[in-house]
């Protein structure tokens, strides 16, 4: 009894480790549902101030599915029907003299049909799809983490790869 | 092994050295990993969680788990003082202290009662009273004790014990009386124990004993007169400036004569003159100071 009275989310030390333990995570999981234009990253800080708010009521095992349904409406409130737009990160390179005009422009063409298609996606495919393919995360966690088996994320990463091939090729 | 659970055991980063030749064997290897470099493009921004969460911290309203044991302990530790303290006093002695000229009556816890005479000590402790009655006296006082268990009275010259009685006690420095006017006393002194009787009076003056008897059925002194049998003119005097504030020059006076007699307490003037007109000896006041001189 004494224990989960004194190991509450209060104690900031318990709050800080679940913070490095959920931040990052919770926030891929909002960039790659949500896309870039909502500010997962305001999202996840609300979240856990939420969380601290009411870390008396939420012991720390059940802080991970608190902080993912909270942000979850944050966003949902936020979203009214915008699109989801996944940002591109390579900066632009300087291309050395090897490349030709028309590879850089094919790169270009096959970078946006590729966005394109990830918007196509659904949600569920793309967050799980992403963590595997940007974030280098292995099925197991993946599952973990949204709280799915391994064989629907399996499902999931692989329809999304070969949606993805479809409509690459379509486009 | 088939074509989609390699690429299965691929997408999981799960395979073998010989799986991954016959992945890369496949004819839309570079097909795949283009399209999972290309993917690799579009990674969440950086998210470095030490920054997050200094800004997070920063915003959180400060508070502790603790923050509702700080005020119960706060009136935890009020009443636990206030207890301590009320115990403290309940245990401790209660005293009652007459100075000159000052007389004043006390009721004990057992409806016994006490007429302390000026320039006394009672002490007494109520917690314990109701296990064993005793007082400790310094000076002169008149007990009045109620039926019960035995009543002690503690002094430097001996203790008076008595089960419900009136008496009256005196002791000052080397005088010590007890005058039994009700019921029995018995008084011990250097582990001699003498019963007294009603109308009885033992004294011990300067060492020696003296047993005498008293007409009396109370101390006269509770009628503001202090009266005296063959007592050293020294004692009468002590007595004097106990009821009366003054300074006294006794020159050349004896003091070991004995007096007889009374004085008054309610005027200076006429106790002076009640305890030198007998003995023969004049008095002057100058000043503060009452100056004795034999004739």
């Amino acid at each position: 009894m004494s224990k989960s009275i004194h190991e509450n989310s209060c104690e900031e030390h318990v709050y800080s480790a679940l913070f490095k333990k959920h931040s990052k995570n919770l926030h891929d999981f909002l960039y790659y549902k949500f896309g870039a234009k909502l500010n997962p990253k305001d999202k996840v800080q609300d979240a856990f101030i939420k969380l601290w708010d009411n870390c008396k009521k939420v012991p720390p095992e059940k802080a991970k599915s608190f902080l993912y349904t909270t942000a979850n409406n944050l966003m949902l409130n936020a979203v009214v029907h915008q699109k989801v737009v996944l940002k591109h990160q390579n900066k632009p390179q300087r291309h050395s003299t090897n490349e030709s005009p028309e590879f850089i422009l094919e790169e270009k063409q096959y970078s946006d049909k590729l966005q394109k298609a990830l918007d196509n996606l659904t949600e569920a495919q793309r967050i799980a799809f992403l963590m595997n393919r940007a974030e280098g995360k292995r099925f197991k966690e993946i599952a973990e983490l949204l709280d799915i088996s391994v064989k629907a994320v399996e499902k999931r990463i692989y329809g999304a790869l070969k949606k993805l091939r479809e409509d690459i090729d379509e486009l | 092994m088939d074509r989609e659970t390699l690429i299965k055991k691929w997408l999981d980063h799960n395979l073998t050295p010989e799986e991954q030749k016959a992945f890369e064997g496949l004819e839309d290897y570079k097909d795949l990993l283009k399209i999972s470099e290309s993917v690799k493009g579009f990674k969440s921004p950086n998210f470095d969680s030490e920054v997050e969460y200094a800004k997070v911290k920063s915003l959180l309203k400060p508070k502790s788990n603790k923050n509702w044991m700080r005020p119960l302990m706060r009136i935890a530790a009020v009443l636990v003082i206030g207890f301590s303290l009320v115990y403290y006093n309940s245990t401790l002695d209660t005293e009652i202290e007459t100075t000159i000229a000052q007389e004043t009556t006390i009721s004990l816890p057992d409806a016994s009662t006490v007429a302390l005479n000026a320039q006394s000590t009672l002490t007494y402790n109520k917690k314990t009273w109701s296990n064993k009655r005793e007082v400790n006296l310094e000076g002169e006082a008149y007990f009045k004790v109620s039926k019960g268990s035995k009543f002690d009275v503690l002094t430097s010259d001996g203790k008076v014990s008595v089960l419900g009685t009136q008496f009256n006690v005196i002791q000052h420095k080397s005088y010590f009386e007890v005058t039994c006017y009700e019921g029995m006393v018995a008084v011990t002194h250097n582990g001699n124990s003498i019963k007294l009787k009603p109308g009885h009076r033992f004294a011990l003056i300067d060492g020696m004993i003296k047993n005498e008897t008293e007409n009396e059925e109370k101390p006269s002194w509770l009628a503001n007169e202090s009266t005296f049998k063959s007592r050293p003119l020294r004692y009468i005097l002590d007595e004097l400036q106990r009821q009366y504030n003054v300074a006294l020059d006794t020159g050349n006076t004896n003091l070991n004569q004995l007096f007889t007699g009374s004085f008054t307490h309610n005027d200076l003037d006429l106790a002076l003159q009640s305890i030198t007109i007998p003995l023969g000896i004049t008095y002057t006041k100058s000043d503060a100071v009452i100056v004795l001189k034999s004739e």
